[in-house]
């Protein structure tokens, strides 16, 4: 990295003082956690590096942003390394403060989202003695994470936070725990302010990825498969916004005039608006862009790995395709689900300028136009649609009626469940990074946690955590976070009254018996929630009359504002690939034409998650 | 019909706290057999080697070697049934002989070229060293002459024939 000398080489420092001058070193400029006994000694270093290093305009360059549990510090994190590209910085307390971010760094590992997670740990000597708030911090958070450091050699302090960032953000990006004895907190040495750990074959690797252009041969077998294709299409995943590739994915695709589909955590990655963006394939994706999985010949995937979301029936997915591609900085992605007939292990981004630079100078120019106007009349003909005459409100006009004003240059994050999937399929995401959700894991709860973190990283813009009654209540804490540090965040609740995406699965595989997941009769009141948290604007929506009005007012509110909107309890998810089946067995519900007979299937109940 | 078959990896790891959990969470939580499990440190102090059996077919054996290269401590894997290898195990085997049964235990302790290294009849116990194979058939030959005590074995170890892989250690 940088060779300068270090302006504070040769300073005597502690060790928190040396965790927080790499934080700074590494451009952290915000940190999320909870405080407690085994991590104060780094708590009040930060606490000095802000005393002792304020902006001009007075503010933190480092502030510490304390949220309700560690589980909505972690989200915070994940929220903001999503929508600035940065890593997330976490900093909790032993015991209970570690173990309450397992969640968050599972989440962070299986959306690959690059998060430093620093837990306080009791003394070296008492590790091994139940001591108190003492939780095995690697063995709970070792498997999900993609490394941890217990550091007890306080001399490799310095090198081991350097390095957590350096893992952190290359290669597949992950989150990266370190679990910091008190005692090492408290040591004092000298600040070398240069220096990494060897971890020679994490780093070989890394090289080998990196290094690996993609060669004259291979370049010529891409395009005599592209040549020989009348229906290309991209599969476009998270790999593509994590690799920084938006811009030559576009050039590229724009310039063969190859359509896209994204998969949820690719959303973004191409203008959604744009005549070849197919917006989102799979469970849930569009009718259009899952026909067009059907119809293609040459399927070309990107940082995307055949999540059973997408290909929930690998041996079918892409049936017509005679050739796929796939790109994938993790070679472990290769073959997982899908066997592929060409691949690449390398840097997205190099490698769609090479392929770009390759097909410009040797003037290949095919002629897609017959599959282009296929695409057009797939969007046209299937596009989403719901009753839109309905008495009760429907979610998705809502939506609309926030894009109608957003015009898809909001951030959006979700919880999980209904609300997310008609957030992924009725907004329009004409950047990346805009697009705030839990794809892999699932996590209820990611919501408004994370749209508190990404207004850290864009302070000023639109950020709405579009939420749902079920996903809200586990994070619900967080509603105070938003109002204490004064951040503009925008809050929708959808209320259905219960777990919609479960009921929604009961109606459809459970003969509608709808165990524990009917909240009616519960007793919360979210505007009096809001209001009591210090939200000064917190409203209920139930008239379908007045959803552009409020909408509106929610969204011009210049502080946090709350809105809950009542919605029809029985709007679905459409369109639906069921689980484990095949897109031919597409439902695509009441409102969106289907072109093939879906015959009800028996769905095996083991098999289906 | 997918072929299981058995495989041998060597894995050279960093001597770092948790390197071995996290080879073995790797396993259990990806649903991975390890028949045995053998560790210990190389001529480089930093560095240990890790050999492990498993069995599976070509693309699960593919996804252990690629998942495993994604372990930050892991320096270096190979597979070394799929080249030239010698294979070898060390059985600690310890057995309560009688006076009748003694004759036919050392018979099997001269056929299958193992050592004895304690011969009280109480506590009669050799050593043997050869394919995990070879010694599973000693430890039965002895199993249906006598009563067996104790049965100690280090887990199959590789090396590979001629040019050293992973870098030379």
């Amino acid at each position: 990295m940088n060779q300068a000398i270090h302006p504070l080489k040769g300073k005597i420092m502690s060790g928190a003082e040396t965790v927080v001058q790499v934080l700074a070193d590494q451009g952290v400029d915000v940190i999320f956690g909870y405080s407690g006994g085994a991590i104060l000694p780094t708590y009040d270093a930060v606490f000095r590096y802000n005393a002792e290093n304020l902006r001009e305009d007075g503010t933190e360059p480092m502030p510490l942003i304390v949220p309700a549990n560690e589980q909505g510090a972690g989200f915070m994190a994940a929220g903001y390394a999503r929508a600035s590209g940065n890593v997330g910085t976490v900093m909790v307390t032993s015991g209970p403060g570690a173990t309450n971010t397992v969640t968050p760094v599972r989440d962070a590992m299986a959306d690959s989202t690059p998060l430093v997670v620093i837990c306080g740990q009791v003394p070296t000597s008492a590790i091994g003695t139940d001591a108190f708030q003492e939780a095995p911090v690697s063995s709970c958070l070792g498997p999900v994470a993609k490394h941890t450091f217990l550091i007890t050699d306080p001399k490799k302090l310095e090198m081991t936070v350097r390095t957590a960032f350096e893992i952190a953000r290359s290669g597949r990006p992950g989150p990266v725990v370190i679990d910091l004895p008190k005692d090492v907190q408290n040591w004092s040495g000298e600040f070398a302010g240069r220096g990494y750990l060897a971890v020679p074959g994490y780093r070989q690797r890394l090289h080998a990825a990196r290094g690996n252009h993609l060669e004259e041969s291979e370049l010529a077998g891409f395009f005599e498969m592209l040549q020989g294709s009348s229906r290309p299409l991209i599969y476009a995943g998270g790999g593509v916004i994590n690799g920084d590739a938006t811009e030559e994915l576009r050039r590229f695709a724009d310039h063969f005039g190859i359509p896209v589909t994204t998969t949820l955590m690719g959303i973004g990655a191409v203008d959604t608006t744009a005549p070849l963006s197919l917006h989102m394939l799979g469970m849930h994706g569009l009718a259009s862009a899952n026909y067009a999985v059907e119809d293609c010949d040459f399927l070309i995937a990107l940082g995307a790995r055949f999540d059973d979301r997408v290909a929930g029936l690998p041996d079918k997915f892409a049936p017509n395709a005679r050739h796929i591609a796939q790109f994938d900085i993790d070679p472990s992605e290769i073959d997982k689900v899908k066997p592929v007939d060409w691949h690449h292990v390398g840097i997205l981004k190099t490698d769609l300028q090479a392929l770009y630079d390759y097909g410009v100078a040797r003037e290949i120019k095919p002629d897609f136009s017959a599959w282009h106007g296929e695409i057009a009349d797939l969007k046209k003909r299937y596009a989403l649609n719901y009753d839109r005459e309905s008495e009760e409100i429907q979610p998705y006009a809502v939506i609309e009626a926030i894009n109608a004003i957003t015009q898809g240059d909001a951030i959006i994050s979700t919880g999980v469940g209904q609300h997310q999937m008609w957030a992924a399929q009725y907004f329009d995401y004409k950047h990346a990074r805009l697009w705030l959700t839990s794809g892999s894991m699932g996590t209820m709860g990611y919501g408004l946690p994370a749209a508190i973190g990404a207004q850290f990283a864009a302070r000023d813009h639109l950020v709405i955590d579009v939420d749902g009654d079920a996903s809200i209540r586990m994070n619900l804490g967080e509603l105070e976070t938003a109002t204490t540090y004064g951040l503009p965040v925008k809050v929708l609740v959808m209320n259905n009254y219960g777990d919609g995406m479960v009921r929604q699965w009961q109606k459809l595989f459970y003969e509608g018996r709808h165990m524990a997941s009917d909240k009616s009769l519960r007793s919360k009141d979210f505007v009096k929630t809001a209001q009591a948290d210090g939200f000064e604007y917190a409203e209920r929506l139930s008239d379908p009359g007045d959803i552009d009005r409020v909408v509106r007012e929610w969204l011009e509110f210049p502080a946090p504002a709350f809105l809950e909107v009542v919605i029809d309890r029985d709007a679905g998810v459409y369109p639906m690939v069921p689980p484990g089946a095949a897109y031919d067995q597409m439902i695509t519900g009441d409102w969106i034409p289907s072109r093939v007979k879906t015959a009800k299937k028996e769905v095996d109940r083991s098999s289906m998650f | 019909m997918v072929a299981i078959m058995r495989h041998i990896i060597s894995l050279l790891v960093s001597n770092e706290a948790g390197a071995l959990a996290r080879v073995s969470a790797l396993f259990s939580t990806r649903g991975y057999n390890i028949e045995s499990l053998n560790v210990a440190p190389t001529q480089n102090p930093d560095i240990s080697r890790l050999t492990l059996v498993t069995r599976g077919s070509d693309t699960v054996i593919e996804q252990i070697n690629q998942q495993l290269l994604k372990l930050v401590d892991v320096v270096g894997t190979a597979d070394m049934t799929m080249d030239d290898h010698i294979e070898r195990e060390l059985l600690l085997l310890k057995a309560c002989v009688t006076s009748d049964q003694i004759d036919g235990i050392r018979e099997a302790v001269d056929d299958f070229g193992a050592r004895v290294l304690d011969d009280r009849p109480e506590a009669f116990t050799v050593e043997l060293t050869g394919i995990s194979e070879y010694v599973g058939e000693f430890i039965k030959r002895v199993e249906s002459g006598c009563k067996l005590i104790s049965v100690v074995r280090s887990g199959a170890m590789a090396v590979s024939r001629g040019e050293a892989l992973l870098g030379g250690l």
